[in-house]
């Protein structure tokens, strides 16, 4: 199911939630949704499912708005677990097989015994972990073509952290698409092939993992003394950000790498040095510049 | 399938581009060989747990490049001719790739063309001792 949001805004009072959001998800994408606490992710997943009235904007699924008859074809997974305390965890897989007509109650129970779950506990003695493990294998056997999870692996372990993911890889290989939310930043970069940073309720990057790493590096020179000129490259489009510290320049560039390390020393710079970013580091540059700055100050 | 790849996702380097330099390797190493059937996208994804796109990415890559063919509905195989002709011109890629890093973190710390001819000549009297 292919996704459009387009110009999307929620204000709640004079705070704007999300801001003038516009992202496409491609069919059959895994999309990772990244920002600080507050940046807008929970709110979005709200307004494109209509549990939260949008202020402006539209989102589209396949092309058209939001309808009862997509309702079987979506699922999402909030990061505040909602089910039954009282209920039993077969009980929640059978609540699940009554309510929607695709979904599979076998694989269900495949899926919570995988996760090392007695099907005959309650829900309110199982811990967070858990519960996320039994709303996120009820969401996988639904056979939806669009999964909306937000952090889905919250609470728990690493190994089933990683069980977690590759069933999102198994749902993306089958043609759904999978838009999730993480704080943890490894997972979004291994699992995830675009991303979206969220900042503020505005979109602060959206693109490929891999283009994104493939272009985005930090250019490093050290000139001869403290005054010198950098030939308008600060000017160029291609540099997100210039950090000077004393005889030494760090260049977050955006694309074009070797070209302006050649001109980086065509300027009198001397020990030029390209430097890869991961996905951690390309999220900090897009959501804190003054605080990335710091840190590379400090590792100077 | 007896080739084990692994991708460092933390690494600043695409993860297609990883696939496509580990198969390279393997096909070069004789550890994947001609006719040979690669793991279906899909099982590669879920191997790695990387999204089944980007592994598609980087078959398209190596089809491109002459290592593998896919046959729909058969799936990928390493190709003939690619386990040879294609190989050093993928050795050379990754040879070329390592260098440009030090080699312009050398010039722009002073040394000159023959300093690092000569660092090199070491470097290679070193690996091909019988050569000398």
């Amino acid at each position: 199911m292919n996704i459009t949001i387009s110009h999307l805004r929620k204000r709640y009072g004079a705070f704007a939630a999300v801001d003038d959001l516009s992202v496409t998800i491609p069919t059959g994408t895994i999309f990772g949704l990244l920002g600080p606490n507050g940046a807008g992710k929970t709110t979005t997943f709200k307004c494109m499912l209509g549990l939260a009235a949008a202020s402006g904007g539209t989102v589209t699924y396949d092309g058209s708005p939001l309808a009862p008859s997509l309702f079987e074809r979506i699922v999402y997974v909030p990061e505040r677990d909602v089910l039954y305390d009282w209920m039993r965890v077969s009980e929640v897989v059978e609540m699940n097989r009554r309510g929607f007509s695709r979904f599979k109650a076998e694989r269900a129970k495949e899926l919570i015994a995988t996760f090392g779950i007695d099907s005959r506990k309650r829900m309110r003695s199982l811990s967070k972990g858990m519960k996320t493990a039994i709303a996120v294998a009820n969401a996988f056997a639904r056979e939806a073509d669009l999964l909306i999870l937000d952090e889905p692996t919250s609470g728990l372990d690493p190994v089933n952290q990683r069980h977690v993911l590759n069933l999102m890889v198994n749902e993306a290989a089958r043609g759904a698409t999978v838009l999730f939310s993480s704080h943890q930043i490894g997972q979004v970069e291994r699992a995830a092939e675009r991303i979206a940073v969220l900042d503020h309720g505005r979109l602060a990057l959206e693109g490929s993992v891999d283009d994104l790493k493939a272009d985005r590096k930090i250019v490093e020179a050290i000139f001869p003394n403290e005054t010198y000129s950098l030939n308008g490259l600060t000017g160029d489009p291609r540099i997100g950000r210039v950090d000077r510290s004393g005889r030494i320049v760090r260049v977050v560039v955006l694309d074009g790498a070797t070209d302006i390390a050649h001109r980086l020393e065509a300027a009198g710079g001397t020990g030029v040095r390209v430097i890869d970013l991961n996905l951690e580091d390309i999220f900090l540059y897009a959501v804190s510049p003054a605080s990335a700055n710091a840190d590379v100050v400090e590792g100077l | 399938m007896p080739v084990v790849l692994t991708v460092d996702s933390r690494s600043g380097v695409p993860i297609y581009q990883q696939i496509v330099e580990q198969v390279k390797r393997s096909t070069a190493l004789g550890v994947l060989q001609a006719g040979e059937q690669l793991p279906t996208v899909k099982q590669l994804a879920v191997d790695l747990t990387v999204n089944p796109n980007t592994v598609a990415r980087a078959y398209r890559d190596l089809e491109r490049d002459g290592v593998i063919e896919t046959a729909p509905g058969r799936g990928s195989f390493v190709r003939g001719d690619g386990a040879t002709s294609s190989v050093k011109a993928a050795a050379s890629d990754v040879a070329r790739r390592s260098l440009e890093g030090p080699v312009r973190e050398a010039k722009s710390m002073g040394l000159s063309r023959e300093d690092l001819h000569a660092i090199v000549s070491a470097v290679l009297d070193r690996w091909f001792p019988e050569e000398r």
